[in-house]
């Protein structure tokens, strides 16, 4: 078990080294020169012994693998490098919008996991009934609708046609409320389905025809279907916080939600580099680490699942 | 003298929105065993299906009389009553019967609180010892998944009997065993029958299995019940040119 | 046998639905009444009417029109997408299947590290860092795309290679590109097709996503996730102008997922 733990971990590094490589590298590639970028931005004119130096104080002008070596140890002392916007420390930027991104992601998760896991469970115990045919029919419209346009239609019904909200989110409940809707709406219809086929898959497994035939109260096999699907749930839970990430990006800069994501768009603006790869390398260990500790919560709660 | 436990009347059966079957009237006398014989799709496991109201199959028309009452238009929980207290039913692949991650002793409880009846642990364990289960308190503690499959499957027929039914259904028990576990499977049955007078109906493909317990024998073929007699003249004067041809089969697939 | 024929029905339905929606953007310089990317002073912000069924935008161009040009631009884009992922997927799955070894491993490797990632979060940084218009965006997700035809493509041709006709074709000395091209590519040409339908839905989510935010198409070129994004500043004087690209994508979406889904189901019976 700890072996296999350890294993985990450590072939966990070798996705997250691979990754922050390509990323890297791929900044590398990119075109536009950072250092003349800064400069222009902060108004100073760009001569070359200017420009010289700037590259050297940003280290742009070493060679690549030093460049990535040195950043790399950086971010495993926790020092994501500085801005190139305005020099101030990556780290500490991206702590703050994490907290907000938290409090929203976490919000959405919660509202779509309580819209969607009870309707998942009676849609599946009555399957091909009116309430299964309703929620089949919302999950399907929810799961094709893309976030961002269900922002846009919540902004002009509630903040515009009845004027309950503000359209700009400020850093409060209130302003929670859409952009929460947003993300969790098209989440419960991907929940819905997926949990409502495992418990159909669950329910045509040998021991419910057993239980049937013992004449077990239906109760009960409500009860053991469920727990046996437990452990898929949470896999399906953590597989799905990937796109509530990438969709916290489009949500965030809808309502200027001053999280990770807002960051993010706003630093792509201005290339502003070091904040993108601390975000891209911040949310891949998060998610990474979810997904990895929900295979372990799925070998606890059914131990037949390989680790 | 007669003492027809279950009938079965013109029975028409939709599995799947399609007639699985079309036409079926049998009958089992009490203390009996009943095979019903015939090949993959020939709707055989849908009677049984339909016997223990199992939602996948529709009863189009007929009756389904157990000791006189016909449970087509039973309401379903009267139904969840009967099965397992007077209606058993060992399913096809058995070694499944049970959750495979919960502890035996807990959904022999569940199953047992379903008819409000008290858990006893010597009589299970006396089924448990007919069965050859050593170790009553060992088994309950464990998990399905950590036994094997001979050990589940004895353990799940242990538990169709544990409310004393009067009616056993096996669903093509013995099609997935190989031959020496198939004959022990249908000996046990066999013993419980006599020990219990348990009244029997197997569903199998195979004539030979049949031959070697049955009383009456039930030959279906494409949705229909073509052949119903007593085992003997099934078996030695059958009337049906395709009944004939599967008794021509016998001694192949017969040890 | 009921159902099958009414899973086909369902396909068929779709299916003319489905053409209709791409006759009318391959017909866009037919059907539209107005030029789409002209502005025009005096007609800014009209609310729908005859002349301009879905009214004008800020700078007077006819939305009706942009819906049916953008159409061309988010459709072709995605179709585009798939396609390439599903033709890259599905030969470097055949070739890893088919011939396996260190390669295969490697190629394996690194589709679980693309797959250990969210694929949105993925593509918005690389599309940030591209800056490159519709074909950054484009490579921002197909990037990750290609991983999950490459992974069918792999397993059906693991399960084919070992299939009874497809040995006698070895031992009858045909080459390995016969026998990939006559036997393997048309047996798992099925179902990788599927998993290329049910892709689309989520591909324009994807696609129109990116432009929605900044990172796919430059304006003025008509997209519907860019039009959205341009109407937005304005959508209490002209909702109008964000209605039609919105209906447009939503429509679009759930016809996609609809017949993809519809197929699913039609293969599974």
């Amino acid at each position: 078990m700890i072996v296999k733990i350890l294993k985990k971990i450590a072939s966990l590094i070798v996705i997250l080294l691979i990754l922050s490589f390509l990323v890297f590298g791929l900044m590398y590639l990119a075109p536009g020169d950072p250092a003349e970028r800064k400069l222009s931005q902060q108004g100073i004119p760009i001569s070359k012994e200017v420009l010289e130096a700037e590259r050297a104080k940003m280290g742009l002008d070493r060679p690549f693998l030093v460049r990535y070596g040195e950043w790399l140890s950086g971010i495993v002392r926790g020092d994501f490098g500085s801005s190139y916007k305005d020099d101030m420390p990556v780290g500490p930027k991206l702590g703050a919008g994490l907290k907000n991104t938290f409090i929203l992601a976490f919000s959405s998760l919660i509202l779509a996991l309580v819209i969607a896991f009870p309707l998942s469970v009676i849609s599946a115990f009555r399957k091909n009934g009116v309430i299964d045919q309703i929620v089949r029919l919302l999950s399907f419209i929810g799961n094709s609708l893309p976030n961002f346009l269900i922002s846009i239609l919540l902004i002009y019904f509630f903040c515009i046609k009845l004027n309950l909200f503000p359209v700009i989110a400020k850093g409060n409940v209130q302003g929670l409320f859409l952009p929460v809707i947003s993300l969790a709406i098209p989440m419960a219809g991907r929940f819905i389905r997926q949990m409502r086929a495992e418990l159909l898959d669950q329910m045509k497994e040998d021991y419910v025809t057993g239980m049937q035939g013992r004449g077990v109260k239906q109760g009960y096999i409500v009860k053991n279907v469920l727990r046996n699907s437990i452990g898929h749930i949470f896999t399906i839970i953590a597989l799905q916080i990937g796109s509530l990430m990438g969709g916290s990006v489009v949500i965030e800069t809808i309502f200027r939600w001053p999280g990770i994501g807002k960051l993010v768009m706003d630093s792509i603006t201005a290339r502003d580099y070091p904040v993108i790869l601390g975000f891209v390398i911040i949310i891949g260990v998060i998610y990474l680490v979810i997904n990895q500790l929900s295979d372990v919560l799925h070998h606890i709660l059914d131990p037949r699942t390989s680790l | 003298m007669q003492d027809r436990i279950l009938e079965i009347k013109d029975l028409q059966i939709v599995y799947d929105e399609e007639l699985a079957v079309k036409r079926a009237s049998l009958f089992v006398e009490r203390g009996e065993v009943l095979c019903i014989v015939g090949e993959s799709g020939s709707g055989k496991s849908t009677v049984i299906r339909a016997i223990t109201g199992n939602k996948q199959v529709k009863v189009k028309g007929g009756q389904i009389l157990f000791e006189g009452e016909d449970l087509v238009p039973m309401k379903k929980k009267e139904r969840q009553k009967l099965l397992g207290t007077k209606i058993g039913l060992i399913q096809q692949n058995p070694a499944g019967a049970f959750n495979p991650i919960r502890k035996f002793n807990v959904q022999f409880k569940e199953t047992l609180k379903s008819h409000s009846l008290p858990f006893i642990l010597e009589k299970l364990n006396q089924l448990f010892v007919t069965l050859g289960l050593k170790n009553t308190t060992g088994i309950l503690k464990s998990r399905p998944y950590e036994m094997s499959g001979g050990m589940n499957q004895r353990i799940a027929i242990s538990a169709a009997m544990l409310m004393d039914p009067e009616l056993l259904l096996c669903d093509e028990i013995t099609s997935a065993l190989d031959v020496t576990t198939a004959i022990s499977v249908t000996d046990e049955l066999l013993r419980l029958k006599n020990e219990r007078g348990t009244t029997i109906i197997l569903v199998t493909h195979n004539l030979g299995i049949a031959a070697n317990i049955a009383d009456r024998i039930a030959i279906m073929s494409k949705g229909e019940v073509i052949e119903f007699d007593t085992a003997e003249r099934i078996l030695h004067d059958p009337q049906q040119e395709y009944t004939k041809s599967l008794l021509r089969d016998v001694p192949k697939l017969m040890v | 046998m009921r159902k099958k024929k009414r899973a086909k029905t369902k396909i068929i339905i779709v299916s003319v639905l489905v053409v209709l929606l791409l006759l009318s953007t391959v017909l866009a310089g037919v059907i539209a009444p107005h030029d789409p990317s002209e502005p025009c002073a005096t007609t800014i912000r009209l609310a729908p009417c005859a002349e301009y069924p879905l009214g004008t935008d800020n700078l007077g161009r006819c939305v009706f029109s942009r819906v049916l040009y953008g159409g061309r631009t988010t459709i072709a884009a995605t179709f585009l997408l798939v396609l390439i992922s599903f033709a890259v997927g599905t030969i470097i799955g055949i070739l890893c299947g088919y011939y396996g070894g260190f390669v295969d491993k490697l190629l394996m490797r690194v589709a679980d590290v693309l797959l250990a990632f969210p694929q949105m979060v993925i593509a918005i940084a690389v599309a940030g860092i591209l800056n490159g218009g519709m074909t950054g965006a484009m490579i921002a997700l197909g990037i990750t795309m290609w991983v999950s035809f490459a992974r069918l493509a792999r397993s059906h041709t693991f399960t084919l290679k070992n299939e009874a006709y497809i040995q006698a074709a070895v031992f009858a000395g045909k080459s390995d590109f016969y026998i990939i091209l006559r036997h393997i590519f048309p047996n798992l040409l099925a179902p990788v097709l599927t998993q290329a339908l049910t892709t689309i839905g989520t591909t324009m989510i994807g696609l129109s996503g990116l432009s929605f935010l900044g990172l796919g198409v430059v304006p003025p070129t008509p997209e519907w996730g860019s039009m959205i994004a341009e109407a937005r500043a304005y959508i209490q004087i002209a909702p109008w102008a964000i209605m039609g690209p919105a209906a447009a994508t939503i429509i679009t979406i759930i016809l996609f997922n609809y017949l993809g889904d519809a197929v699913m189901d039609y293969r599974e019976i």
